[in-house]
Formats: structure tokens, C-alpha cells, sequence
């Protein structure tokens, strides 16, 4: 990767050493990264398999509904890692996450929906909703889905699409900052009322449920919830190792520098608008697949999934965990959903207002996140030491 | 309205009689005072002899009252009763409540089995029937309410029935009021069409061109198609119903689009309210404020406690009720402004010139604040009634302008001409502006930087409530009814330019005014979904708005 | 006192030629019918009071202002030209125009090291950075430039650790790592230390006859010490153009310089 293995001969001691500490550094941390991921993952991997071999009861014990609770729990994960690709490295708040995630989630529902086939409440090969409205055929648009690699694709480049237009039309007017997150709140606000109409096509504010198979096997099977777990995790693999590695690369660097000092970016030949309409599409893309994967989980998506409020969630999480950091944005939204799946049954009046003070107090006094106060206290106690060492 | 007596304890013969007594001394000394009503003249007719009946009709088509419809169906269907006393026979209605009533005077009595079984049905004779039947169906043209008179007038023309001609044009010669002579008048064109000679249905055709009447629409087509099926050589009817349906075709479009604008015009007005306040916490502090809705709430709940506390002091049909929402329009600012005064204290202070921050910040405050709305108020809409004095329309070269809009818009004018005075002729405005500029300079020369951030950061929420307690009379107020104008409202801030009250001032109008024009033809959603592309291809040709700020600085 | 190395007019091809330029901003003229001209190689001081139009008109050259009418050229040494007033700010850095700001603009959470490498002159597109590998003649240009301005101990730490002067350094820095045919350097010895200051005069210096440059600048001492050829702007349009010493004590530039202070003088 980037500044490569070998330090070169040719150079000067006094440079070589400074060029050597650089790649050390740089290796011992990538080192100690895939561990932390290769142990994660470890961990993970085991909720499905106490579900397949475990123990019936005990402490052991995990049941299908946990499993696909943590299922939804990682895909929402993988939300906020895309969003932190945004707003963590390049400083694009974006609003409209959530209408990517829900995007990616209405394709697959598509697919879901047509696999139940006659098995519908009025035992029609159209969709129920579609009966009910009056449909006589389906619509042009909905024939491919019954492809399931169409489908797939069109998980990603639907939300890729949309975002390349939107953010080819914002980023070309350098329309940026709290501009940028307005536009796409407003971008979000429209999108969800198209979705709430019936004659829409899709399924109007019902939404989809009622799914029965996923690729000819039972969607409620734990066999097919263990599946989609692993699938889930194996996304999230993926989403850490892009994100690595488009962050070890120059054009990472060049992410990061936009954060910082666009104008100085733009002033140095790179043309700002291709990578942030890059890293957009990409993060557009990862919420689409996050989306696909929350559907079958939790079995249903309507519109209420893309609401404006919804995509300031992503963002609590986000911030919650630490923006700008890799594991921040995981921990922020297991943590966040852990909490308001909690409060909702034990005070439901509440969770608003506690998720609302849990903001506000973030991000007066936490701004980077826990991952932040962790690295906080960890310099602490290690000043702290040191000092001891001195002393001693 | 019949009076309800209660004779709890009394009901003794003679103490009826006393009453009965009193009641009708009462009444008498009441009719001297004024004409004779339309109850003493019902029950004078119903007991007169058929000679005198013809004078009693002819008084009684003067009055609009309606009980005579009233009286006058109980008599047609069995509810009249006339009771012989020793001291006179009295007429009673067995009412739908089921009491007795003086046909009179409307006073409930209570009678004895002896005397209701005494009591004999009264039956209209044959003969009065007919000329009952002329008298309370052109009632409502003597109506005191000039809407029930112009109601009734439309129902009578429509239905082209050449009895009434007489009533109409007997009306039209002593109606005052210009909007029920029109009413008339069209009233009268289209009874002529079905009923006149040729030269009198061309002058009805002439007549209803003039009037713009919309309701005329069906007849002119009606009567067109017949002119067309009867083939008649003369044609020049059917051309003047052609002519007559452009130009009423015309005027409703422009009615149309005139109520549009004007829909538009005062939505736009709420919008300039709303955004002003936010474009000044934005523009002039750096500060989103994404809680600006729940402020736009605050104004509407305090409106509705406003009004509760009228309702309760001085009840819904007094005259201080009106005033409630002349009260609640200073006293949402002030609550609101309080409240945004310690949300900038303890809060926002420490999230200037960092937008993305405050946006996130403010966000979770108006998750708090929502929610709050929820406990105190309940989820659902409450209700908040617009005072009588709001209530009609202004007419106005035929087109209707309600008042409620027509005071928002005045409101806003208000609004508009306050924030400039603030801002261009006060000490604050003055401090307002160098901070928006320069807020360290501005620091350094003394300016209370600390203290004008309050002032502006009030004075924005305080606009917002001011907002919210105007959408009250025009929408609704519930927890989240800022939500829908949020959004609106950052779009009116971005396209106006940040900081620029002129942009935002003039982005309001214009946003308002197309999604209220775009409506009737796209519907609400497609309408707002049209404004926001159109916001987004604006923004690719003023990527700064309407009235871009310049700056040196690199880095903004 | 005159430091001259080189005569005041060579004759050398134009590299830009800014003719008949003007910007107005509501209603008023940042710069009035402006004609400029830059030699190949040439070292160009730009001088003039406040609000001259010194700072839009370098934002005319690099992009960031379109001008209203008039046009600026650059000239290639093939012999085309490019007409800077048709492209965007990145494709008129991509020509060999590169501009340091009045404040420095450099990468806060970048190591000085990595602010190098984001200025290195490659190919600057989404894919090409994204596969970019670094290669040993980029580390040692990047050494060079380092050690050139004197930032090769602090290769390692965060740019926003170090102090304002080596952040403006850094930034003449990144401008030297692009290799640059033009360099534009806004108020370079703003917030630098006498030392500092005469260090980054002579840097510039070196750079003359490789490069073409124009800086403006506002300190006379600094002035005196690079400067060749001195062009004064006032309200939008050129005044005076030769020698330090000649522009120095011509009476228009003193009175433009000096008019208001005088008025002043008189009112009192």
C-alpha cells in the first residue's frame, strides 16, 4: 500500500530514517487493524453458531429472533459506516442516508414481494397491494425483479444512480457544507412523499411485508436467518476494508484534504467535484446493500424508512461512536439501537427525548464520540505513566 | 330559539294560568315596543277567519324569520293544537322535544293529561297551503344573514321555476346589499332562461355574461344543446350562450389562477415569517436552527392556550373571545423568545460559526422538544377556532379573499417593516449587523458580543412562534407541525442567500407562490417535489443564491 | 541601494498576457480595463493600497473569479495558448499555475509529508489517485522540497502542529512540489519573523529564471529585497510599472500611496 515496504538505499541517513519510521509505523498499525477486524468478525461469527449448535436454553442460548436482531443491528452498522465515509473523512454531511439504505431495501422488497408469488392474501401472482389498488398487470418496471442478480445490481445502482445525479447537480454549483446537508434533507423529504403516494407503485405508506422466500428458501427458517446474518457481517467485512483501504490510498488522502481545505485542493489540480461525486455514489451504494440486507431481516420496509428524522439517526450513531474514526460509527449504532430498542419498551414516552439529550450531550462534550474518549483516557493514563516513570 | 322554563315543583293549574298570564302581559308590552313578530302573525292566522287570511299572507311574506317554516310544517303535519279555556282558547306546538309550546310566543307550558287530551289538531286549510308553501320557499330571501339571503337566492334560480320570478324581483326592489342584488339578479336571469320569451332568455344570456355567473354554466349548456336540437334558422341565442360561456369560462380561470396567487401570497407570508427568523439565526449567528420548528409549534400552542383561557374567562360567544387572537400574536413571541433566550444561554452559545455542529445539536433539541409537545398536549392536533371577526371574505372585483389571509398577509408586512426598523434604526440592529460581519472586530470595539448573540438568537425564535401563531388560523397546530414548514424554510433560506433578509424576503414569496400555483395542477406532492428541482436547477444558475455574499477569505 | 542580478527588461516570450480585463462586484469595479504582462521567467512584484484589486486579480488568473469582459492567456512554450478565463480552477492549476494564499491554506490533519505528496505534479484524476503508487523519485523530490524549506525534521508531524511561519513555508512548499511554469504568492512574509522573512526572499529569488513569478506583497523592506520589475495597481488598473527605486518616487504613486494621510494632514 501507499508509501510501499522498502525504504530505498539511495537516500540520505538522516531522510531514510525519517522515510523508515513512516512505513513502520504505517505496517504495525495495519497489522494491529486486521487483527482487531479478524477478531470481530470471530466474535460475530459466533451468535449464528450458538444458534445452529448451541444449547436450547441457558445463557448460551441464542434464539432466531436475536439473530436477526443483530442482523438488523450490523446492517444499520454498515449504514453508519457509509455515512461516516461521507461526513467522518470528507466532511459531507448528508442527509439522505437514510433514503439510500431505503432505496437499496425497496429493490430487494421488490424481489421479496414477487417470490411470494400466489401465496398473497388474494392469491394473485401481483403483489397484494397491487390487487388491492386495482392493478390488472404489473407494472413494466417491476418484470426484471424477478431476476434476483438484476435485483442485486439494482440495489446498488439505483441509490448509486440517484446520488450521481444529485450530487453531480450539487457538488458542479460547489453547493457544500450546511447547504449540501439541507439539500439533501430536502432531497430525502421529497423522496418520502413520492413513496407515501399509492399510485406510485410501491405499495404506497404499507409498504411491503409478508415475504416468504428469499432465493427458494423459507425467509423465516433459522437456516435462512443464519444466512442472511453471515451475509450481513460479510457486507460489513467488506464496507471496513474498502473504507481501509480507500484510506490508506492517495485518494483517501486527497478525502480527508477536501475535509480540510477544499479550496486547497481544488487549488492543487485535483477537481474536487469528481471525488466527492465518487465517494458519495460509493457510500450511496454500501447504504443501498445495508437497505437490501435490513429487509429480509426484519421482513417489511415502507416509507416511513426514508423519513428526514431517520437520516439524522445515521447521524447520531455516527457521532455517538466517533465520527472520522473506523469502529466509531459500528460501536455508535449497536450501541444506539441497543439503547432504543430498551427505552422503547421500558419507557416508550421517552426515547425521543432521552436519543435528543443523548445528542445534544455528544456533541457538547463528546465531539469525537466514545472512540474519541477512549483514545482521551488512553493518553491520559499514558501521560500518566510516564510521569510515574520519570518520577520513578 | 325557544326559551326552555323549567316548572320544577308547579305544575297546578292555577300556577299555569298565572304564568301564562305573566308571559303574555310580557309579550305585549314587548310587541308595543316593536313590530309585531312573526309568531303573534302565525298564530293570528291560524285562527283568523278566511277573509282576513289574505291580509295576515300578505304581512307575513315581509318577514324572513324562519320559524314561520318552522311553525308552519308542525301545522302541516299535525303538531299545531288549539286548547278552549275558560279564559280563551290558546295555540300550542308539540315540539320535537316533546313539550308544549305557545305558537305565540314560543314559551314552553306544561299541560295536564286532562287538557293535552282537550287539546284539538289543527289542519291548514286547502287553500292556504299553496300560499303557505310561495311564503317559505322565498323565506330565505327576507333572511336578517345576507349569506342566507344569497344562498336562497341561488336555490331558487336553480331551480328555474317561474312562481318565485315575482318573489326575486319583489326582493331586488328593496334589497340594499350589493352582493345579494347580484345574487338576484342572477337568480332572475337564470329563471328566465327556462321561463321568457325570446328578446327576455337573450337578456337573461346578456345579463349572466355580465354576472360571470359560474352557476349559469349547465343552463347556458343546457340551453345551447336545445337551441342546437331544435335547429332554428336564428341562431343568435346560441351564439350570445357561446359568447356568454367564454367569457364566464375566462373569469373563472382568472378566479382560479387570482386564488392561487393569493393562496400562494399568504402562504408565502408564513413562510416569510418563519424564514426570517431563521435566516437571521443562520445567517447572522452561523447557527442552524433545526429546532425552529418546534418555536413555529410553540407560537401555535401558546395561540391555543391563549384561547382557552378567553374561552374560560369570558366564554366562546362573548365579544372578548375575538380579541384572543390580538393577545396571543405578542404573547407567542414573548414566550418563545424566552424560551430561545435560555436555550442560547445554556446551549448554543457554544456552537457559533460551527453550522454542521449546531445543526446536530438543535436537531436533538427538537427531538426533545416534540416529544414534550407530545406529554403536555397529546399526539393529536388540537383545536384552535378562528374568531368571528376573522371568519367571511372579502369580495373584491368578484374575486373572495379570506380574512384570516388577508391578515397574514398584513402580519407580515408588520413583521417585515419591524425587523427592518430593528435592524437599520436601533442600537441592537447596529451591533446585530457589525457581528454578522465581523464578529471579533466587532468584539474588540466593544460591542456586547455575548449580549447581541442573545438578543438575535431570541429575536429569530421569537419570529418563528410569531409564525406558528398565524398558521394556527389557517392549519393545524400539533407536535410536529413545524416539520412541514422546516423544510420549506431552509430551502427559502438558501435560495435567498444566507444572511439577506431581501433574499429570503423574496425567495418566501416565490417559493410559496409556485407551489400554490403548481398545486391545483400536480397536486400537493408533486407540487413540492417540482418546487425542489426547481430550487436545485436555480441553485446550478446562482449557486449562491439570490443575492450572494462576497468574501476574501479562502476558506468559507 | 539595488540588489539587481538581472536587467529589468529582458526579452524573453510572454508566458500571460491579462488584457482589457475588468470585474465588476454590484456595481463596483475590483478591476478597471486592466492590461498585464509577464515574461517567461520573470520575478514580478505587485504592489498597491488597500482594495487595489491585487487579491481578485490573482483570482481572475487562477480561476476562482470569472473576469466580465477581457481576456487572460497563457502562453505555452509550444506556442499555444489557453484562455484561463474558459477553464476551472483545478484544469488552470493543471497548466502550471500555482497560487499560495494570503492565509495559509495547507492540510491541518495531513502530516507535512503527505501535504507534499497531495501537491506532487501526477496525474490528479479520481482513479489514477486512487491506484497512485509512490515511487522513489517522489520521495526524493519530496525530500528535496522539505529540505528546501526547511521542514525535513518535521516530515512526520501533523501540519496543523506547526507554527504560522512554517505553515506559510509548507504552503510555498506544496507550490514548489507541483513545479509550477507560474507562481502566484499572496503576502508570503505576512506573520514571519525579520529572520523568516528575508529566508523566504531569498527563496523566492532562487526560484527566478526556473519559474515566473508575481508576488504580491505589502512590507517595503521585503519589496526592496526581491524586487525587479514593480507593478502598482490602483482602483482596478495598472499605474505605474518599472524599477523599485523608479516606482518609489514617481509623485502619483506617493500621492496614491500617500494622498489620503496628506488630506488628512491639511484637514488638521
Amino acid at each position: 500500500m501507499a508509501p510501499g515496504w522498502a525504504v530505498p538505499d539511495a537516500l540520505p541517513q538522516s531522510r531514510r530514517l525519517i522515510a523508515q519510521a513512516y512505513v513502520m509505523k504505517f505496517s504495525t498499525e495495519m497489522k494491529k487493524e486486521m487483527g482487531i477486524l479478524c477478531l470481530v468478525t470471530g466474535l460475530l461469527m459466533l451468535i449464528p453458531l450458538f444458534n445452529a449448535v448451541g444449547p436450547e436454553s441457558g445463557p448460551l442460548s441464542v434464539s432466531a429472533f436475536q439473530v436477526s436482531l443483530w442482523g438488523k443491528y450490523l446492517t444499520y452498522a454498515v449504514l453508519a459506516m457509509s455515512l461516516n465515509l461521507l461526513w467522518g473523512y470528507t466532511g459531507l454531511l448528508c442527509l439522505c442516508q437514510s433514503l439510500f439504505f431505503a432505496l437499496g431495501g425497496y429493490a430487494m422488497g421488490m424481489y421479496l414481494m414477487l417470490m411470494i408469488g400466489e401465496r398473497g392474501a388474494y392469491k394473485s401472482v401481483l403483489p397484494d397491494f397491487m390487487v388491492f389498488l386495482g392493478y390488472q398487470k404489473l407494472p413494466l418496471h417491476w418484470e426484471p425483479f424477478y431476476n434476483f442478480a438484476f435485483t442485486v445490481g439494482a440495489v446498488l445502482w439505483v441509490p448509486g444512480l440517484l446520488a450521481f445525479v444529485f450530487g453531480f447537480l450539487a457538488f458542479r454549483s460547489r453547493i457544500k457544507g450546511v447547504y449540501f446537508s439541507i439539500l439533501t434533507q430536502a432531497l430525502t423529504y421529497a423522496a418520502c412523499l413520492m413513496f407515501f403516494r399509492n399510485d406510485f407503485t410501491f405499495g404506497g405508506n404499507n409498504g411491503f411485508t409478508d415475504f416468504k422466500d428469499i432465493l427458494g428458501c423459507n425467509i423465516n427458517s433459522d437456516a435462512t436467518i443464519r444466512g442472511l446474518f453471515i451475509a450481513t457481517t460479510a457486507l460489513m467485512v467488506c464496507t471496513y476494508l474498502i473504507t481501509s483501504g480507500l484510506l490508506a490510498s492517495k485518494l483517501g488522502k486527497v478525502q480527508q484534504a477536501i475535509r480540510d481545505s477544499e479550496n486547497r485542493v481544488l487549488f492543487s489540480g485535483y477537481s474536487t467535484t469528481s471525488f466527492k461525486l465518487m465517494i458519495f455514489v460509493l457510500s450511496a451504494m454500501i447504504a443501498g446493500a445495508a437497505g437490501a440486507l435490513y429487509v429480509p431481516q426484519v421482513g417489511g420496509i415502507n416509507p416511513s424508512a426514508m423519513e428526514a428524522a431517520k437520516s439524522l439517526e445515521v447521524v447520531v450513531w455516527v457521532a455517538v461512536g466517533g465520527r472520522g474514526t473506523k469502529w466509531g460509527p459500528v460501536i455508535g449504532a449497536i450501541l444506539v439501537n441497543f439503547i432504543k430498542s430498551y427505552t422503547t419498551h421500558a419507557f416508550p414516552d421517552y426515547w425521543l427525548i432521552i436519543m435528543g439529550g443523548m445528542f445534544v450531550c455528544v456533541v457538547l462534550f463528546m465531539p469525537d464520540g466514545i472512540v474519541g474518549v477512549y483514545k482521551q483516557a488512553k493518553s491520559y493514563f499514558a501521560r500518566q505513566r510516564s510521569l510515574e516513570t520519570t518520577a520513578a | 330559539m325557544i326559551p326552555h322554563f323549567s316548572f320544577l315543583g308547579c305544575s297546578g293549574k292555577s300556577t299555569v294560568k298565572h304564568w301564562i298570564c305573566l308571559l303574555i302581559t310580557a309579550a305585549i308590552l314587548t310587541s308595543a315596543a316593536s313590530a309585531r313578530d312573526a309568531r303573534t302573525v302565525m298564530a293570528e292566522l291560524m285562527q283568523a277567519e278566511r277573509a282576513e287570511q289574505a291580509g295576515l299572507i300578505e304581512e307575513l311574506s315581509t318577514y324572513g324569520d324562519t320559524i314561520i317554516a318552522d311553525i308552519y310544517e308542525a301545522w302541516r303535519t299535525g303538531g299545531i293544537y288549539l286548547l278552549e279555556q275558560d279564559g280563551g282558547s290558546q295555540l300550542l306546538q308539540f315540539t320535537d322535544a316533546q313539550e308544549w309550546a305557545l305558537v305565540h310566543n314560543g314559551a314552553v307550558i306544561s299541560l295536564s293529561e286532562a287538557e293535552a287530551a282537550a287539546a284539538k289538531k289543527q289542519r291548514p286549510a286547502r287553500a292556504l297551503r299553496k300560499q303557505m308553501k310561495r311564503i317559505i320557499d322565498t323565506l330565505g330571501l327576507k333572511a336578517d344573514n345576507t349569506a342566507l339571503r344569497i344562498d336562497s337566492a341561488i336555490k331558487l334560480g336553480r331551480s328555474q321555476k317561474a312562481e318565485f320570478i315575482p318573489a326575486l324581483e319583489a326582493r331586488l326592489k328593496v334589497e340594499t346589499d350589493k352582493q345579494v342584488r347580484s345574487a338576484l339578479q342572477e337568480a332572475l336571469a337564470i329563471s328566465w332562461l327556462a321561463n321568457g320569451e325570446d328578446a327576455q332568455v337573450v337578456e337573461a344570456v346578456q345579463t349572466l355574461k355580465a354576472l360571470n355567473s359560474v352557476a349559469a354554466r349547465a343552463f347556458l349548456e343546457e340551453l345551447m344543446q336545445a337551441e342546437g336540437d331544435n335547429e332554428r334558422v336564428d341562431s343568435s341565442l346560441s351564439d350570445a350562450c357561446a359568447e356568454a360561456l367564454i367569457s364566464i369560462e375566462r373569469h373563472m380561470k382568472q378566479q382560479e389562477f387570482f386564488g392561487s396567487f393569493f393562496r400562494g401570497f399568504s402562504t408565502g407570508s408564513v413562510l416569510l415569517i418563519v424564514s426570517f427568523g431563521l435566516a437571521i439565526t443562520f445567517g447572522l449567528m452561523g447557527v442552524i436552527n433545526m429546532a425552529h420548528g418546534e418555536f413555529v409549534a410553540i407560537g401555535g400552542y401558546v395561540t391555543f392556550l391563549v384561547q382557552n383561557f378567553f374561552i374560560q374567562t369570558w366564554g366562546l360567544s362573548s365579544s372578548a373571545f375575538g380579541w384572543y387572537f390580538i393577545v396571543a400574536l405578542p404573547v407567542s413571541f414573548i414566550v418563545a423568545a424566552v424560551i430561545g433566550l435560555i436555550m442560547e444561554v445554556s446551549i448554543i452559545r457554544f456552537l457559533y460559526r460551527r453550522p454542521l455542529e449546531s445543526l446536530l445539536c438543535t436537531w436533538g433539541i427538537s427531538m426533545v422538544m416534540q416529544q414534550g409537545f407530545r406529554l403536555i398536549f397529546g399526539a393529536a392536533n388540537v383545536q384552535v377556532n378562528n374568531p368571528t371577526w376573522l371568519m367571511g371574505n372579502l369580495s373584491f372585483a368578484g374575486f373572495q379573499m379570506s380574512y384570516t389571509r388577508l391578515l397574514i398577509i398584513l402580519i407580515a408586512l408588520v413583521v417585515v417593516a419591524l425587523t427592518w426598523l430593528l435592524l437599520r434604526q436601533t442600537n441592537l440592529g447596529l451591533h446585530i449587523r457589525a457581528v454578522m460581519q465581523n464578529r471579533h472586530m466587532a468584539s474588540s470595539l466593544g460591542v456586547p458580543v455575548a449580549r447581541v448573540n442573545r438578543m438575535t438568537f431570541a429575536l429569530g425564535c421569537g419570529l418563528a412562534a410569531l409564525g406558528g401563531a398565524v398558521l394556527s388560523q389557517i392549519g393545524n397546530v400539533g407536535p410536529s407541525m413545524g416539520q412541514a414548514y422546516i423544510v420549506d424554510s431552509f430551502m427559502v433560506v438558501v435560495t435567498g442567500s444566507v444572511g439577506n433578509l431581501l433574499g429570503a424576503g423574496l425567495s418566501a414569496m416565490g417559493i410559496g407562490m409556485v407551489d400554490q400555483l403548481l398545486q391545483p395542477s400536480l397536486g400537493p406532492v408533486m407540487g413540492k417535489i417540482t418546487v425542489f428541482v426547481v430550487i436545485i436547477l436555480f441553485l446550478q444558475w446562482r449557486p449562491g443564491g439570490l443575492f450572494p455574499t462576497l468574501s476574501r477569505s479562502l476558506d468559507d | 541601494m539595488s540588489t539587481h542580478h538581472t536587467p529589468l527588461y529582458r526579452d524573453t516570450p510572454l508566458i500571460l498576457s491579462v488584457s482589457g480585463v475588468t470585474k465588476a462586484f454590484d456595481g463596483f469595479k475590483a478591476i478597471d480595463d486592466l492590461n498585464f504582462y509577464l515574461e517567461e521567467g520573470e520575478l514580478r512584484t505587485i504592489i498597491g493600497p488597500n482594495g487595489a484589486g491585487k487579491s481578485t486579480f490573482m483570482d481572475i488568473i487562477t480561476g476562482r473569479t470569472r473576469p466580465d469582459v477581457g481576456s487572460v492567456t497563457m502562453h505555452e512554450k509550444d506556442g499555444r495558448d489557453y484562455n484561463l478565463a474558459k477553464l476551472r480552477e483545478f484544469e488552470i492549476n493543471r497548466r502550471g499555475i500555482g497560487r499560495k494564499f494570503q492565509t495559509p491554506s495547507i492540510y491541518k490533519s495531513h502530516t507535512v509529508y503527505d501535504n507534499l505528496i497531495l501537491s506532487l505534479n501526477k496525474k490528479r484524476g479520481v482513479f489514477a489517485t486512487l491506484f497512485y503508487r509512490e515511487s522513489r523519485e517522489d520521495r526524493e523530490r519530496i525530500m528535496e522540497v522539505l529540505k528546501t524549506v526547511r521542514l525535513d525534521t518535521r516530515a512526520n508531524d501533523l501540519a496543523g502542529m506547526l507554527s504560522h511561519g512554517q505553515k506559510q513555508w509548507l504552503e510555498i512548499g506544496m507550490l514548489l512540489a507541483q513545479d509550477p511554469r507560474l507562481l502566484l504568492i499572496d503576502e508570503p512574509a505576512a506573520g514571519m519573523s525579520d529572520e523568516e522573512t528575508e529566508r523566504t526572499g531569498e527563496l523566492l529569488m532562487s526560484l527566478e529564471n526556473k519559474h515566473s513569478l508575481i508576488v504580491i506583497e505589502h512590507d517595503m523592506e521585503f519589496i526592496r529585497q526581491i524586487a525587479r520589475k514593480v507593478t502598482v495597481l490602483h482602483q482596478g488598473h495598472v499605474l505605474k510599472e518599472g524599477s523599485f527605486e523608479s516606482v518609489k518616487a514617481d509623485p502619483e504613486v506617493i500621492q496614491v500611496y500617500l494622498g489620503r494621510q496628506g488630506k488628512r494632514a491639511e484637514n488638521n
